[in-house]
C-alpha cells in the first residue's frame, strides 16, 4: 500500500475524514476494502447462513413432502399441514408450550424485577446475592433438570417439607398433573437471577435526577416504583419479555430428560420442539416434522411481534 | 436524601428487603447444597425418608466410584475438546467479522449487518429438524465436527464485537493506514487489542454456552464415545436412575469447571449479560 491510498479511509460508523479523492488511487483502496470486508466477514456470515438461514428456507421446502428418512421423497402439496392439524398431539403440544410460556415469562420478569428492585437499595451484601440468584444460570439444563428430578422425587426433599408444612406432596414427575409445572418451578427458578441482573443494569441507567424529583414531589416508595420506576424501565422489560417468549416457546431439554424422551406422562410434557424431536427420531415423519417447524417458527414470530406492539415504544427521558 | 428517612419506619423495610433476599438466596442454593449432600452419602442413606442433610459417614470416595461405574473422563475431554473448538471458532470468526462490519466501509456491508442480525431470530431448537438433515447430509453426525460446526459462529458474538469496534477511535486507523499498514495487520496489531474485554467475555459465554449444550450432541452423538459430559450424565441417570450420589457426584463434578470460570471472572459474566441476555 503507498501512501495515497489514504484517501478513502474506512468510517467506523461515526465520523468520515473527508480528504479530496484522486481518481484511480480511491478505485484502488475501495476494491481493497471490498476485498477486505468479504474477506473477512465471509466465513463467519456463510457458516451463520448454512447453519441458520439455510435450514430455516429448508424447513419450508420439506414440510411439502412426504418422506421417512429411508425412502423417497414425494411431494405432496399441503397436506402435512392438514394431516398435522387434525393430529390431536400436536394441539396438546401446543397447548402445553403456551401454557409454559403464559406462567413462566410473567412469572419470571416479576420476580426478576422484584429481585433487582430490593438488590438495587443500599443493602450489605449485594455482591453476595448477586452471586447466588446469578449462580442457577450456568449451570446446565442437564445437570438442573436431574437436581429437580432428585428434589422433587416423590419421596425427595420438596416433599418432605412440603409434609413439614403439613401439606400432602404429590408425585411431581409421575402425575400429569404435576409433571409440567415442575418443568416451570424449574425453569422460574434457573433464569429469574440472570434476568435480574438485567434488570438492575436497566435500573442503574435510570438518571438519579429523576428519583430525587420523584421524592421531592412527596413519591414514595410504592408511588415512585409504579408511576417512575416501571415505565422507565419499559426498554428492559420489553427486552426480557421478548426473549422469555422465545425461550420458552423453544424449551425442549427440560422435558426431553424428565419424560425420558416420551412426553409423558399422558403427553403432559410434550412440547411442541419435543414432539418436532419425535417425528424425526420416533415416528421417522419429516414431513410433519418440518410442517410444525415452520408453523412454530411463524407463531414465535408473530408472538415477539405483538411483544413489540405492546411494549416496544422507545421511553422518553 | 431526607433526614426523615432515617428513622425506624427505613430501617424496618430495610430488614425486611433483607429478610426477603436472605430467603431468596436460601432457595436458589439449596439445590446445590442438596446435591453435595446427596454425593457425600451413601447409597442407603440417601434413599430415606425424611431425608437427612449431613452425610453419615462422609463418602468422599463417591466422586472417585462415579468415573469407575461411567467413563466420565472421556465425556470429560468430548467436552473439553467440542466446547474449546467452539470458543476459540467464535472468537476468530465473530471478531473478524464484527472488525469488518464496523470498521471496513464496503459494498453491501449493512446487507450482511442485517442478514446476521436477522439470524437471532431463528434459535437453534426451532431448526433442530432441517440441521439434522444437513448434518446427515454432509455425513457429520457422529463426528466432533457435526457438534462444533452448527455453533463455530454466532449473530449474538459477530454483533458484540461489532459493537466493541465501532468504539474505538478512528485516528488509529487512519495512522496506520498512512504508514500502509494492511487490513489484517491492523486488524491483528492496533484494534485487536483494543478489545480484550469484550473478547474474554464473548470466550466466557461461548465457552459455558457449549459446555452446557445439551441438544447438539443429542443430535449428533449416538456412539457413547462421542458423548459429551451433558450427554452421557442424562444417559447416566436414565440407567442407574436409582444411585443418586453417584449421579449428583457427577453432577458436582461437571459443573465445577464453570462454577470456577464463573466465580474468577464474575464481573465479565455480569457484563455479558448485560449485554446480550444470553444465560
Amino acid at each position: 500500500m503507498k501512501l495515497s491510498t489514504q484517501t478513502a479511509s474506512t468510517r467506523g460508523g461515526r465520523e468520515t475524514i473527508s480528504r479530496p479523492p484522486t481518481g484511480a488511487t480511491l478505485s484502488g483502496r475501495r476494491r481493497q476494502d471490498l476485498i477486505a470486508g468479504y474477506g473477512l466477514s465471509l466465513p463467519a456470515v456463510l457458516i451463520l447462513f448454512v447453519f441458520s438461514l439455510g435450514p430455516a428456507l429448508a424447513a419450508f421446502y420439506l414440510s411439502l413432502f412426504s418422506w421417512t428418512l429411508l425412502n423417497h421423497m414425494h411431494y405432496v402439496g399441503l397436506s402435512n399441514f392438514a394431516g398435522l392439524l387434525h393430529y390431536s398431539v400436536f394441539w396438546i403440544a401446543v397447548r402445553n408450550s403456551t401454557v409454559f410460556a403464559l406462567v413462566v415469562v410473567p412469572i419470571q420478569t416479576a420476580v426478576a424485577l422484584a429481585l433487582a428492585v430490593l438488590l438495587n437499595q443500599n443493602l450489605p451484601a449485594r455482591g453476595f446475592f448477586r452471586l447466588a440468584f446469578y449462580f442457577p444460570s450456568i449451570s446446565s439444563s442437564a445437570v438442573i433438570t436431574l437436581i429437580f428430578m432428585w428434589m422433587f422425587n416423590q419421596l425427595g426433599l420438596f416433599n418432605s417439607f412440603l409434609n413439614w408444612l403439613g401439606l400432602p406432596g404429590p408425585d411431581w414427575l409421575g402425575s400429569p398433573h404435576f409433571a409440567l409445572p415442575t418443568i416451570m418451578i424449574m425453569n422460574i427458578w434457573t433464569t429469574a437471577g440472570s434476568l435480574m441482573i438485567i434488570f438492575l443494569a436497566g435500573l442503574q441507567g435510570i438518571p438519579v435526577s429523576m428519583m430525587e424529583a420523584a421524592a421531592c414531589d412527596g413519591a414514595t416508595g410504592w408511588k415512585t416504583f409504579r408511576h417512575v420506576t416501571l415505565p422507565l424501565l419499559r426498554t428492559t422489560t420489553f427486552f426480557i419479555v421478548v426473549m422469555g417468549i422465545i425461550g420458552t416457546l423453544q424449551m425442549f431439554d427440560q422435558s426431553f430428560i424428565i419424560s425420558g424422551g416420551s412426553g409423558g406422562p399422558l403427553h403432559s410434557t410434550t412440547t411442541v420442539v419435543l414432539l418436532i424431536y419425535n417425528f424425526i427420531f420416533a415416528y421417522g415423519n419429516v414431513g410433519y416434522g418440518a410442517a410444525a417447524t415452520v408453523l412454530w417458527f411463524l407463531f414465535i414470530l408473530g408472538a415477539t411481534l405483538a411483544a413489540n406492539k405492546w411494549l416496544g415504544q422507545p421511553v422518553e427521558y | 436524601m431526607v433526614g426523615s428517612r432515617r428513622g425506624w419506619s427505613y430501617r424496618l423495610s430495610r430488614g425486611i428487603f433483607l429478610l426477603i433476599l436472605s430467603l431468596g438466596a436460601v432457595v436458589m442454593l439449596i439445590p446445590f447444597a442438596w446435591t453435595l449432600s446427596t454425593a457425600l452419602k451413601p447409597l442407603s442413606l440417601s434413599l430415606v425418608f425424611p431425608p437427612v442433610w449431613w452425610p453419615h459417614p462422609f463418602v468422599w470416595k463417591n466422586f472417585v466410584a462415579v468415573f469407575r461405574r461411567v467413563p466420565l473422563a472421556h465425556w470429560f475431554i468430548n467436552s473439553a475438546i467440542v466446547a474449546g473448538a467452539v470458543t476459540l471458532g467464535n472468537l476468530v470468526l465473530d471478531a473478524l467479522a464484527g472488525y469488518a462490519l464496523a470498521r471496513i466501509d464496503f459494498k453491501g456491508r449493512t446487507w450482511l449487518y442485517v442478514g446476521t442480525l436477522a439470524m437471532m431470530m431463528v434459535p437453534f431448537q426451532s431448526v433442530m429438524l432441517p440441521v439434522y438433515l444437513l448434518l446427515r447430509q454432509l455425513g457429520l453426525l457422529n463426528t466432533y465436527w457435526g457438534m462444533i460446526l452448527p455453533t463455530l459462529v454466532s449473530s449474538m458474538g459477530i454483533f458484540l464485537m461489532r459493537q466493541a469496534f465501532l468504539n474505538l477511535p478512528q485516528e488509529l486507523d487512519d495512522a496506520a493506514i498512512i504508514d500502509g499498514c494492511g487490513r489484517l495487520r491492523m486488524f491483528f496489531q492496533i484494534s485487536l487489542p483494543q478489545v480484550t474485554p469484550t473478547l474474554l467475555t464473548l470466550a466466557l459465554l461461548t465457552f459455558v454456552g457449549a459446555w452446557n449444550n445439551f441438544l447438539l450432541p443429542l443430535l449428533v452423538a449416538n456412539q457413547p464415545h462421542l458423548w459429551t459430559l451433558q450427554l452421557g450424565i442424562v444417559e447416566f441417570q436414565s440407567q442407574y436412575a436409582t444411585d443418586w450420589p453417584l449421579l449428583m457426584a457427577a453432577s458436582f463434578l461437571i459443573t465445577l469447571p464453570v462454577a470456577v470460570l464463573f466465580l474468577v471472572f464474575q464481573r465479565w459474566f455480569v457484563r455479558g449479560i448485560v449485554m446480550t441476555g444470553i444465560k
